[in-house]
């Protein structure tokens, strides 16, 4: 009787469930040529990164109030439906499409890491939307994850790791050592440092790898000391980097070195963790807030003016994004996603990061990479550049495994 | 330490079998009916909802029902809760990922691979832990899944795996998956009869399992293992089958999971979705074969409506606990038990 | 290999111990692996923050386990007595639960960004010992977790108290018979478990970063300390925390990447060579 009953009751349910989506099912995005322009943003809501995603959507909003302000594009108003997610690629896939197909949104942005953009550039096509990532630095997602509905507003890390080999010579020390994240970025970055840093005549003493999520570096440190190195490239990123940056200190590590560079290591929302400790430490910088141009210091402006705080890389590349959404939107004179893709090829916009191109075979915005200092300020710690390198040096063309 | 009482999550299975065998077959007929029955009704469901997101909802709550029913056929019919069948639909996941765009494999027959992947790992988790019950099961099976996820994000698994960085799926255009195109299989439309015939098929084999002479003796060993023994038969044998029976299910689901979202992150292998599944199966609850499912429906509803804030965990652990001290039988448990007391007062 | 590196191994096992030893009285005597363990750990750490920020360190350690033996007493009162019926599953589960829930109200309470505690001002930077350059504040991490298990061993060898609880932990009914007030030392573990979670977290909060993630990353390895000693025994998850510390950060010297598996490879061997784990009881 009763497996009869169940058997019943899985029936009733499951026609019960469908019925009542079936019911609620039935709308679809607006028409794109008229109404509103929609982008969808979908930032971390929680985990570690969630700091990054509520400052990304930021950016985002200063660039999509001025806009409206000016009167829309093409007289269009544009419209931000806000979304999260939690960073698990699966969630930001539904969320995504969630957005496109209930909601009618056409762009998609501030997505954070690079597994989401890979599992979301894998379905942009499918979908219809043009997303753009003005967060994950992944090599491959201009490579073998590439989509021609997705725009890398962000630099790649390879762009960032050849702009600061290129300024290996800027900084002290002849011996180094290097303490990279066990990943594929930890290793690509170590590879391509240490060429040039025996090209530019150092010495590598030690390199080693701690897996991601390592809590306890003693151990690693503890070789650093003993390898001799007075200068050390640091590939760790957020809790990580916290611990090694703290543990190092414990260690008095400082004492020997003359140089610590980090990639991606030390931003801005961490300086207030991290403490002075920092003061001197080098690291890649994506965004050089002292740019002398118009179209920086109106962002800056009017940012500070909506949030009450001074932008960092975060927030003013999702500007940027923004500001080649529009661009791309008015060249094509229309907000089909497609035709918009095929605008923004090779087009050149002027942006708060400086004059960028899109490259047309990689989606790739080409701009400038930065060496930073952490110094001292008046108002706390802050990033001080100490050398550019632009997208001729550091990206010279885009990679073969990327086919539209 | 006091010796394991039966769980209470999962007692109220205990059904009385059938007296007569006719009666037996009888009720084997019936339920295979019903079942082609739901089959050919849910085979419809793509012509009722038009709307691919709330369909992709419906395809993800299928695929991972397979998963649920797994853990509930585990724990309905030998009172074990495993924390670790994630390992093996991950394993399938990740099976169906290398053999389409590492060796080039078509993706009907890298299903097949990823299938017997996960299946493979079932046997060899079941032979280091069906000895075990209770509380050494669950952290035994939750150590080992944890050690397969370790193993996936090594770097030296980057070329199998993707490690950190999970693993797109590729393969040729005109290669097919059962004749979908890759563009298709992701159309949740077109994949659902797979996933649905798939859910129905595996629920109807579990359930003709659990009835058949192995499902009893499989009851009498959650209910005195010693007993069994002590009455010659051989206890070991019979759990691991059970155990890799159950893996099998969520290999299937795990595999079929790949194919339609195209890509294989290491989350599906973590703690979270490990804990993730536990918990909607046991919130649907684990008497009856359909409470794992209704469970999972419910979690994905869930998950795609309350994760606001990302507070999602802040529910399901209240939920877990909730249904744990008030309900224990879950959902569909607690429904049974009313329907049962409605009866006896109108008699 | 030098003496820094296996100085490494004992603070990062000094820290497990402690850790471990809470959640093995606990299991010892309710029979239940507290899947909470880990949020209790995190907890405690991130308390630790907040009261070294306003009143200091030191402080912060004696408040921390006090506060955390109160969460202990509720536990026990709200869940562990009322359902002491119930099959210890259930009982896991529901900590799971907990544990699910403690995370996101960590996150609510004290926010994503990761946070880090400064030692005491005179256990900065590093000093002499035994010829070794080593950070103070580690070596005073070593010294404190000696100091604690062996009073934590005295307690449980020495006082009656301590008597009744390893009664009770080799068999709760038949020491409930002999006139021991059951209840009571239920309690008393809960407590004492709670608190020791919640100090081993204050003692880590300067030595690792603070993240939301930090007591799950804990959890497995403390469950699997736990299983590899022997469930329930306190002796033999102090043993094998300390070892597993020492062994997996000697490891990372040689090969980080195969340090990762070191718990789960122990654990395996452990289980096919000697399936009662070290110190010799029933996995059950």
């Amino acid at each position: 009787m009763k497996r009869r009953l169940l058997a019943a009751t899985t029936a009733v349910t499951l026609s019960l469930t469908m019925a009542a989506c079936g019911a609620a099912s039935d709308s679809s995005g607006g028409d794109a040529e008229e109404g509103p322009i929609k982008i969808a943003l979908i930032p971390p809501t929680s985990g570690a990164l969630a700091q990054f995603g509520t400052d990304s959507v930021k950016g985002w909003e200063t660039a999509v109030r001025l806009v409206n302000e000016d009167g829309g594009i093409d007289g269009r108003e544009v419209e931000l439906l806000v979304k999260g997610t939690d960073a698990d690629p699966a969630t930001t896939l539904r969320v995504a499409k969630e957005a496109v197909t209930q909601d009618g949104a056409q762009f998609i942005g501030s997505v954070m890491t690079s597994p989401e953009h890979g599992a979301l550039n894998a379905q942009l096509e499918g979908l219809g939307a043009l997303s753009f990532n003005s967060l994950g630095k992944d090599d491959a997602l201009v490579g073998e994850q590439c989509s021609p509905y997705a725009v890398h507003v962000v630099q790649t890390t390879s762009m960032d790791v050849n702009a600061l080999a290129n300024s290996i010579a800027e900084m002290p020390g002849e011996k180094w050592a290097i303490q990279a994240v066990d990943y594929a970025t930890g290793h690509s970055a170590a590879e391509t440092f240490k060429a040039a840093a025996e090209k530019a005549g150092k010495e590598v003493v030690l390199e080693q790898f701690a897996p991601l999520n390592t809590t306890d570096f003693g151990s690693y440190i503890t070789k650093l000391k003993n390898s001799g190195a007075d200068a050390v490239f640091a590939v760790e990123f957020g809790a990580d980097g916290v611990a090694f940056v703290q543990q190092a200190d414990q260690f008095n590590l400082d004492d020997q070195l003359k140089t610590v560079l980090g990639l991606n290591m030390v931003s801005e929302p961490l300086f207030e963790t991290l403490g002075e400790s920092i003061v001197g430490y080098y690291n890649n910088v994506g965004y050089d807030a002292a740019a002398d141009t118009e179209a920086n210091k109106e962002f800056i402006e009017a940012y500070t003016e909506d949030h009450g705080s001074a932008p960092y890389y975060v927030p003013a590349d999702a500007y940027a994004a923004a500001q080649i959404l529009f661009a791309g939107i008015e060249e094509a004179g229309s907000s089909e996603p497609a035709e918009v893709a095929e605008a923004l090829a090779d087009l050149t916009v002027e942006t708060n990061v400086g004059e960028v191109t899109v490259r047309g075979t990689d989606n790739q915005v080409l701009r400038d990479s930065y060496l930073g200092k952490v110094v001292k300020g008046d108002g706390g710690l802050a990033f001080e550049v100490v050398t550019n390198t632009s997208a001729d040096v550091t990206t010279t063309e885009s990679d073969p495994a990327c086919k539209f | 330490m006091t010796t394991t009482a039966p769980t209470d999550v999962v007692s109220p299975s205990a059904a009385a079998p059938e007296a007569s065998p006719r009666g037996r077959l009888k009720g084997t007929l019936v339920g295979l009916g019903i079942a082609v029955a739901t089959l050919l009704a849910g085979l419809a469901v793509p012509y009722v909802v038009t709307d691919t997101y709330r369909m992709s909802l419906l395809v993800e709550g299928t695929l991972l029902s397979l998963l649920a029913i797994g853990i509930g056929f585990l724990a309905r019919h030998l009172g074990l809760i495993s924390l670790g069948h994630g390992a093996f639909f991950g394993a399938a996941a990740y099976g169906v990922g290398i053999a389409t765009t590492n060796w080039g494999w078509s993706p009907t027959t890298a299903v097949g691979f990823g299938v017997v992947v996960g299946t493979g790992f079932a046997v060899v988790m079941g032979l280091l832990v069906v000895r075990s019950s209770g509380f050494g099961f669950l952290m035994l099976t939750l150590a080992l899944s944890q050690a397969l996820y370790a193993l996936s994000v090594q770097t030296s698994a980057r070329p199998l795996t993707g490690a950190h960085d999970g693993k797109l799926l590729s393969y040729d255009r005109d290669m097919t998956f059962l004749g979908l195109a890759q563009r298709d299989v992701m159309n949740p439309g077109l994949f659902w009869p797979m996933a649905w015939i798939a859910l129905t098929m595996c629920a109807t084999v579990l359930w003709l399992v659990g009835r058949s002479r192995f499902g009893t003796t499989l009851e009498g060993i959650r209910e005195n293992e010693e007993r069994m023994r002590f009455s010659g038969y051989d206890t070991f044998g019979p759990r691991l089958v059970a155990f890799v029976l159950s893996g099998a299910v969520a290999s299937l689901g795990g595999a079929l999971f790949a194919i339609n979202s195209g890509y294989v992150s290491p989350d599906i292998l973590g703690f979270t979705r490990a804990g993730d599944s536990l918990i909607a199966a046991l919130v649907g609850g684990f008497g009856l074969l359909v409470g794992p499912i209704v469970g999972t429906f419910l979690f994905v509803y869930a998950q795609a409506n309350f994760n606001f804030g990302g507070n999602l965990h802040l529910f399901t652990g209240m939920a877990l606990i909730l249904v744990l001290v008030f309900m224990p039988g879950g959902i569909t448990g607690s429904l049974q038990k009313l329907y049962h007391r409605l009866r006896r007062g109108r008699r | 290999m030098n003496a820094a590196q296996l100085l490494n191994g004992i603070a990062l096992g000094s820290l497990l111990m402690v850790l471990s030893s809470g959640l093995a009285m606990i299991y010892g005597l309710r029979g239940v692996a507290n899947f909470a363990h880990g949020a209790l750990y995190m907890s405690g750490a991130y308390i630790a923050y907040s009261v070294s920020d306003r009143a200091g360190f030191w402080l912060a350690l004696l408040v921390v386990p006090l506060a955390l033996a109160v969460v202990g007493v509720l536990l026990e009162l709200v869940f562990f007595r009322p359902l002491q019926h119930r099959s210890h599953i259930e009982l896991g589960l529901i900590t799971f639960g907990l544990a699910l829930m403690a995370e996101r109200l960590v996150v609510l309470i004290w926010g994503e960004r990761t946070l880090r505690v400064t030692p005491p001002e005179f256990l900065q930077g590093t000093s002499n010992f035994l010829g070794v350059e080593y950070p103070s504040y580690r070596l005073a991490i070593i010294a404190i977790a000696v100091v604690l298990a062996a009073a934590l061993v005295l307690w449980l060898r020495s006082t009656t108290t301590g008597l009744h609880i390893r009664a009770a932990s080799q068999d709760i009914e038949t020491a409930a018979i002999m006139g021991i007030n059951v209840d009571r030392v239920s309690l008393v573990v809960v407590a004492v478990g709670s608190a020791l979670a919640g100090f081993a977290g204050a003692l880590a909060a300067p030595y690792i970063a603070l993240d939301p993630g930090m007591g799950s990353a804990f959890l497995i390895t403390v469950l699997i300390i736990v299983v590899v000693g022997g469930i329930g025994s306190i002796g033999g998850a102090m043993i094998a925390g300390m070892g597993l510390g020492v062994i997996q950060s000697v490891t990372t010297v040689w090969s980080p990447s195969v340090a990762v598996v070191v718990p789960y490879l122990a654990l395996t061997i452990v289980l096919l060579w000697r399936p009662t784990g070290l110190a010799g009881k029933r996995v059950s």
